[in-house]
């Protein structure tokens, strides 16, 4: 799987000029560099304007599983999709998955992805067992396991710390390729939304993925609530579909709007969701990976592209602060498909920059953001900061250096840890003195 | 889908140059149907990953031959034993033509690498698969063997002796059991071609051509265009008159 275009993220809208270099795991590039994966994150956090990208993508090799421990040891460019594929029909799946499976281990690693099981498992990070790191200013390559200083730099560690060369990680034992979801209408009652969806979570025992879509643009913030489990399956659900759609071209901006959005989101209610709860069996790919079924789906968004905005809440001000924060960016006319909402878990992460916490967190895709979208943003950003939350650096391409380190406090632990040979735009950007 | 005849687990496939890109995707499919394989290649630290690799992912016994691939000692002593089931040759280097129009011994290396050697490995392992019963021996070659461009002119002659090697060897081998493969792959997006970040429509990705490789042997094709529409692009510049295509700058 090749990144979709060098030199834009995942959410486009914007391109930079880089030098391009293959990681071969013995040298390193004399130039500022970043590593670099499948480039799926939406923002900077995966570009380097001006220096080089070290692409991993092609250190994808799997080199021994142990089937009595389930630990994978894997080069740093392995993708999920090739994992999950290779280690389904044996019973095993990856612990903890993004929304899209088109990703590598490393990447996973440096933005320490969480999944629809955060409230029971954490995030990706806590299954790593060891990460073998090189750095430009060491001669070899660092090992390092859970209780290395250098670890808890590494995940969630932006690819900052160095080039990560191979990992460990656990796999998970599962009875099969399928899962067993339910799917649960939520909402529709003024501001009701927040507070149903999360009493179907705290009524969730026994299911270990749970995720909601809500629709921000309704003042009752309806949505559906799903949630699955592991499940047996046929054989011929151990391969994913192949992806029959591909878009071909950009969406036309007039299809954008906020009326569209409005729209839209209506007509996903209705078709995703019954009065009554559906239990139904379905494989494990379009559970996990909806949107990996489209090729190149960021298309959808036109050639101006889209910023996700994620941000986390306390559990203890969520139910207040969410639908405010989702009140005022509705009107400020800031127009959002598929939003997804889910309550994370307490496990904290190895890592001391990673996002997740124990609360509620919102992801909103926002098309072609304009600067009244970009000043809105700014303000929840203060809202979320308010409420002792945080917003998530994978998605971001806007953020303040200011709100930065009101998110991440300990950011300077990792400017310190970080290999002076590797930037990302990112990090130039939200570190840059005021 | 084709149906995908089971491997012999007794019978192993060889690749030659089993570190080139196309080669580490054909050894994941083929160890994804439980193949007995023999990886052959220079850089012996290289080639132990994609075995490892390999075995993960379900090959039967990997063995590993690290050896210089022009040194015609090495490639007697990898296939005077040896009775493959298949056997791919799929190592190569992207000569630079500029470099090799100002240094006669790297023209020199590079013709006997792309050509040379290639030639050597087709030759041997074809007589390797006969005296196993039969096989199927497949060559990477490439468009640039249709015809001699400024560009690469160097690349390209080599390419195409070993397409003609293959075609002659072809049919010295038709009535013995073995089948011979050429394919011809256009551009391929690979570390070969690491330096070229312009890529557009007509770049495939290395495991595009692993799967189409694999294909053509099931189906016993002869020769093979990968992607397919290189075919068509071929024909219309076989026919291009030389007058006119001296010109061309590409």
């Amino acid at each position: 799987m090749n990144p979709q275009s060098l030199d834009q993220p995942w959410g486009r809208g914007f391109r930079v000029e880089h030098r391009h270099a293959f990681a071969d795991g013995a040298t390193l590039p004399a130039a500022t560099f970043l590593p670099r994966g499948l480039g799926r994150s939406y923002g900077d956090v995966c570009l380097n304007d001006g220096g080089t990208l070290l692409h991993t993508f092609r250190r994808d090799r799997l080199l021994a599983f142990d089937e009595a421990s389930g630990v994978l040891h894997c080069e740093s460019g392995a993708t999920l999709a090739d994992i999950a594929q290779v280690m389904l029909p044996r019973g095993w799946f990856l612990p903890v998955v993004p929304g899209t499976r088109y990703v590598t281990v490393g990447g996973a690693i440096a933005n320490d992805v969480h999944g629809k099981n955060h409230h029971i498992a954490g995030t990706f990070g806590r299954f790593v067992d060891a990460i073998t790191l090189m750095r430009s200013d060491r001669a070899a390559p660092l090992e390092l396991t859970a209780t290395d200083p250098a670890f808890a730099t590494t995940i969630a560690g932006l690819g900052l710390s160095g080039l990560m060369l191979d990992v460990r990680l656990r796999l998970m034992r599962v009875p099969g390729p399928g899962i067993e979801q339910e799917t649960h209408r939520f909402g529709g009652r003024d501001g009701s939304g927040i507070d149903d969806n999360l009493e179907l979570d705290a009524d969730s025992s026994g299911w270990a993925y749970t995720v909601g879509w809500i629709d921000t643009l309704d003042r009752g913030l309806r949505g559906v609530f799903f949630r699955g489990r592991h499940a047996e399956g046929p054989a011929s659900w151990f391969a994913p579909q192949p992806s029959r759609l591909t878009l071909p071209i950009d969406a036309p901006p007039w299809l954008l709007g906020h009326g569209s959005a409005k729209a839209f989101n209506a007509l996903y209610y209705h078709l995703q969701s019954r009065r009554k709860p559906q239990r139904k069996q379905v494989p494990i790919w379009p559970f996990f990976f909806p949107l990996d079924a489209i090729g190149g789906w960021n298309r959808a968004y036109g050639r101006r592209g889209f910023i996700q905005y994620q941000f986390v809440v306390p559990t203890t001000a969520a139910r207040e602060t969410v639908p405010r924060i989702l009140a005022h960016l509705r009107d400020a006319g800031v127009a959002s498909y598929l939003a997804v909402i889910k309550t994370f878990g307490e496990i904290a992460s190895p890592g001391i920059l990673s996002f997740p916490m124990a609360g509620t967190t919102v992801a909103l895709d926002i098309p072609a953001p304009d600067a009244r979208d970009l000043s809105a943003l700014d303000r929840a950003d203060a809202m979320v900061a308010d409420a002792g939350g945080r917003v998530y650096p994978a998605k971001d391409a806007r953020m303040s250096p200011a709100m930065f380190r009101r998110f991440y406090p300990r950011w300077h632990e990792l400017e310190a840890a970080r290999d002076p040979a590797i930037s990302s735009s990112f990090w130039r950007r939200v570190t840059a003195r005021a | 889908m084709s149906e995908h005849p089971p491997p012999s687990r007794t019978r192993p496939i060889v690749v030659v140059g089993a570190t080139s890109a196309v080669a580490q995707a054909a050894i994941r499919l083929w160890a994804g149907r439980g193949a007995t394989l023999m990886l052959i290649g220079r850089n012996g630290a290289a080639l132990e990953p994609i075995a490892a690799d390999a075995r993960v992912r379900g090959a039967g016994d990997v063995t590993v031959h690290a050896g210089e691939l022009t040194d015609l000692a090495f490639i007697e002593a990898c296939c005077t034993e040896l009775t493959p089931a298949i056997a791919l040759v799929a190592h190569g280097s992207l000569t630079d033509s500029s470099r090799a129009e100002a240094s006669a011994a790297y023209l020199d290396d590079e013709l006997r690498l792309n050509f040379v050697s290639t030639a050597q490995w087709m030759q041997r392992l074809a007589l390797a698969c006969e005296r196993g019963g039969g096989g199927t021996v497949v060559a990477l070659s490439s468009v640039a063997g249709d015809r001699g461009r400024g560009s690469n002119h160097a690349y390209g002659a080599a390419k195409a002796g070993l397409t003609a090697f293959c075609s002659g060897l072809r049919a010295r081998m038709a009535a013995r059991g073995v089948h011979v493969l050429t394919v011809k792959p256009g551009f391929i997006d690979s570390p070969m071609t690491a330096h070229i970040t312009k890529k557009g429509a007509l770049w495939a990705t290395p495991e595009r051509i692993a799967e189409g490789t694999l294909n053509a042997i099931d189906r016993r094709r002869n020769v093979v265009y990968l992607p397919g529409f290189w075919a068509l692009i071929m024909l219309v510049i076989k026919h291009v008159p030389e007058r006119v295509f001296k010109r061309l700058k590409f």
